[in-house]
């Protein structure tokens, strides 16, 4: 659910960004029509690139997922479920009873 | 009572073993690693469109990498609520892990867009 949130954030921050592309090669055109030289990017352009540069850092926080504790005695990484432990594990094969057939043969 | 013997037998052992080493799960590890690396590389991609469209050349561009390598340290440290050792085995990990790799996809996506949006 969350990551759904940051995933989405993402994409809109992208969208700010693809936005803040435009708005410079526009303001780069009007420079070159009024024959002036490129100094530096007007403000509200540069507010728009930290915001879109926030949004997809928070995406980039929140989307690859959750850090898993590795200490082996922490609350998280305990078997809930006991086939998650081997120790459990229980293996009935067929192999045994036919063996205990061929020994009552032999016997 | 061979039941208890034996479970006396296995806490011993695992109690010897945590004096020698460091005990953890390889597994989970392996999956922090791979999250840290996914966020390095997106964000060293998106620093990288964005250092080109702000129109940064030559030595201002790298200083704005690891600017935003900083802050990508110390946004994963609070992800990790700072408790670096129950998720990492050391704070390299954390702080230097796919540096270089994401260096080279920002001088990539640096380039891409300065070319786009100054030059043509």
């Amino acid at each position: 659910m969350a990551m759904g949130i940051g995933f989405t954030i993402g994409i809109f921050g992208g969208l700010v960004l693809t936005h803040a592309a435009y708005a410079t090669v526009q303001y780069r055109g009007v420079l070159k029509i009024v024959d002036e030289e490129f100094s530096g990017l007007p403000i509200i352009v540069v507010a728009e690139l930290i915001l879109g540069l926030c949004l997809c850092f928070w995406a980039a926080l929140t989307v690859p997922g959750k850090f898993l504790s590795i200490l082996p005695d922490s609350e998280e990484n305990r078997p809930v479920a006991l086939p998650a432990n081997l120790d459990f594990m229980i293996f009935n094969h067929r192999g045994k009873a036919v063996n205990s057939l061929t020994n009552d043969k032999t016997s | 009572m061979a039941v208890n013997g034996e479970l006396g037998a296995d806490e011993n052992k695992s109690s010897d073993a945590s004096n020698d080493l460091p005990i953890f799960n390889a597994e989970n590890l392996q999956t922090n690693m791979k999250v840290i690396y996914y966020s390095r590389t997106f964000l060293s991609i998106i620093g990288g469109v964005v250092a080109g469209i702000l129109g940064l050349t030559g030595l201002m561009g790298f200083i704005f990498y690891f600017l935003i390598m900083a802050i990508t340290s110390i946004g994963l440290a609070a992800k990790a609520k700072f408790s670096v050792h129950s998720y990492f085995d050391c704070w390299n990990r954390i702080i230097l892990d796919g540096f270089l790799s994401g260096l080279m996809s920002f001088v990539l996506f640096w380039t891409f867009a300065y070319d786009i949006i100054h030059i043509f």
